[in-house]
């Protein structure tokens, strides 16, 4: 089969990781692979558990099926169940985190996965708040996780990211293009805490 | 090429655009309403060309353009699941009363309990209603499709629907080629039917028959429904010519050696096509066409390929029989003088199919017997 990149998505409604998702798939196409992206629905509502996917390669074909082994993790909110986000990630995959914690050394991600697997974290919320990122009491992070996806993956350079995002993101595009560029220079490989 | 990003319904909404249309009259439903969006949108930017209408019910926009065409409007509408069910009785009619009409259906279970997965029972549920039934696998094939589907449906003056997964089409967003609007419009034309509405000849139309004079129209609407699949080539063909790209009614893979061949419609066809590498001597049948049935295409094809075996994805369960291509391609295939074995794989709800699982399944339909079928769910 042909080279395919599989990542997937965990955050809650509300956050945008749907909008993220076609985001990231739009910059994708625009640095010269095929992109998909789609998405889980139940009941749409605020903070519920969401899940994104994006497909990206050389090859237009691609299945239509979920992904259950992907090479990102991507988790936008840290209080969400480890196990059901981290949930068969490839050997040698990459975990993408939204964390302010490992400043102080207390990233500890709680995981029955046994792979062997890269770190990655972003202060999104931290960020997002910095940026003025919020909907009432929720921080958006979204656009600062695109930046530290592009930046890990190097599948999306930031000013692909930067055009998708003018055309999807309507409410402060000004914060939002900072916040992206922000999350694509500060995300950083971690040591791996595991208990 | 004009590549823009976009989901399988925004595709179908596209394609309605660019062909223009006089009147669209759809009810929002989820995973179709994207389409509905996206038009209403259109015709807030005065893009739409044609009147918009925002209807009470699925029922009522059926009948709002079951009405418009008989006026000899070109129409659209879109709706999925719950919404085709209450349109029942209107899409029998619009089919007896003979007038052009693309429908979008996106394929969503029915209900109880509720579901949003793609089960495409409720379009396949509708096959004895008189339309033509075209099934997508992507974006790009959706947007195209639509397109064919009112050159189609004007021709053969048959309501035509065209169908897609919920959400593996309906909300995956991905590369389409987005055809002019100039080029499309001088590729469709104008509609070329007459309108049976005219206030200067009143008339009262589809009156009360005899059996004898029903019996002549059905027999006249099943003879003209065969011919689609020739019209559909011929449009195909013209397509190619301007857009560069075409479909069949049935679209395969035949390695060298095949000898057994898995038929699937809509978004597991993809499934199948990126999976065919991996297995040995097997080739794969993209059904588009579920109605009119593509027999003859279908037969050749197997004929042609010497085929042992049919292994059929069925994204669905007719209670009390199994799945519904299975048996209408097990018809299709009586008479010829050495069908092809069919087994059946059944994911009935919509499940998710995996290029993992779809391995699994060749192997265990191998001892099959002829009636018996597997469930998806137990191959995870």
């Amino acid at each position: 089969m042909e080279e395919m990149f599989e990542f997937r998505l965990h955050g809650r409604g509300g956050q945008g990781i749907v909008v993220a998702a076609s985001i990231f798939a739009e910059a994708v196409f625009l640095d010269g692979y095929y992109a998909r992206a789609f998405s889980l629905f139940g009941a749409e509502r605020r903070g519920a558990p969401v899940t994104a996917f994006i497909r990206a390669g050389k090859n237009r074909l691609m299945p239509r099926s979920r992904i259950y082994n992907p090479d990102y993790i991507v988790v936008f909110d840290s209080s969400l169940n480890m196990d059901t986000s981290m949930a068969g990630l490839k050997e040698g995959g990459t975990l993408l985190i939204n964390s302010g914690e490992e400043d102080s050394g207390d990233l500890v991600i709680n995981t029955e996965v046994d792979a062997n697997f890269k770190v990655y974290t972003v202060n999104a919320t931290g960020i997002a708040w910095k940026h003025n990122l919020a909907v009432g009491s929720f921080p958006m992070v979204n656009t600062v996780m695109l930046g530290a996806m592009g930046a890990i993956s190097g599948l999306a350079s930031l000013d692909s990211l930067v055009i998708s995002i003018k055309k999807r993101v309507t409410a402060k595009l000004d914060a939002n293009i900072s916040a992206a560029a922000e999350g694509y220079d500060s995300v950083k490989e971690v040591e791996r805490l595991v208990t | 090429m004009a590549y823009e990003l976009m989901s399988g319904s925004q595709a179908a909404a596209v394609a309605v655009q660019r062909v223009g249309v006089d009147l669209v009259a759809a009810y929002p439903i989820t995973p179709q309403t994207a389409i509905v969006e996206t038009l209403a949108n259109f015709e807030g930017k005065g893009e739409l060309g044609g009147e918009f209408v925002s209807v009470e019910s699925e029922y009522a926009a059926l009948a709002c353009c079951y009405g418009a065409a008989a006026a000899g409007a070109r129409v659209f509408t879109a709706t999925a699941s719950h919404g085709l069910a209450y349109m029942h009785e209107m899409i029998h009619w619009c089919s007896g009363a003979r007038v052009p009409i693309v429908m979008v259906n996106v394929n969503r279970t029915i209900g109880a309990p509720w579901s949003l997965d793609p089960d495409q029972g409720d379009s396949l549920s509708q096959r004895d209603t008189g339309w033509m039934q075209i099934y997508c696998s992507g974006a790009q094939e959706v947007l195209d499709t639509v397109m064919q589907a009112f050159l189609l449906s004007e021709e053969l003056l048959l309501p035509c629907m065209v169908v897609f997964d919920g959400f593996y089409i309906s909300h995956t967003y991905e590369a389409v080629d987005v055809p002019d609007l100039e080029k499309t419009r001088k590729f469709i034309g104008p509609p070329p039917f007459t309108a049976q509405v005219q206030p200067e000849k009143p008339a009262n139309i589809h009156a009360l028959i005899t059996g004898d004079m029903q019996a002549d129209l059905v027999r006249n609407r099943h003879e003209t429904m065969l011919r689609a699949p020739a019209v559909f080539k011929e449009i195909n063909h013209r397509f190619a010519e301007t857009f560069g790209r075409s479909y069949g009614v049935i679209d395969s893979v035949m390695p060298p050696g095949t000898k057994k061949v898995i038929l699937a419609a809509g978004a597991t066809a993809e499934t199948v096509r990126w999976t065919l590498p991996e297995l040995e001597q097997t080739g794969m049948v993209q059904l588009r066409m579920f109605r009119p049935f593509p027999r003859e295409d279908l037969c050749n094809l197997f004929e042609a390929h010497d085929i042992e075996q049919v292994v059929v994805i069925d994204r669905n369960c007719s209670t009390g029989m199994g799945g519904i291509l299975a048996q209408e391609l097990q018809a299709a295939v009586y008479g010829m003088e050495k069908p092809p074995a069919v087994k059946d794989i059944i994911l009935a709800g919509g499940i998710d199919l995996t290029p993992e699982m779809l391995v699994k399944a060749l192997t265990e339909t191998a001892s099959l017997d002829k009636v018996e079928q597997k469930w998806g769910v137990d191959l995870r």
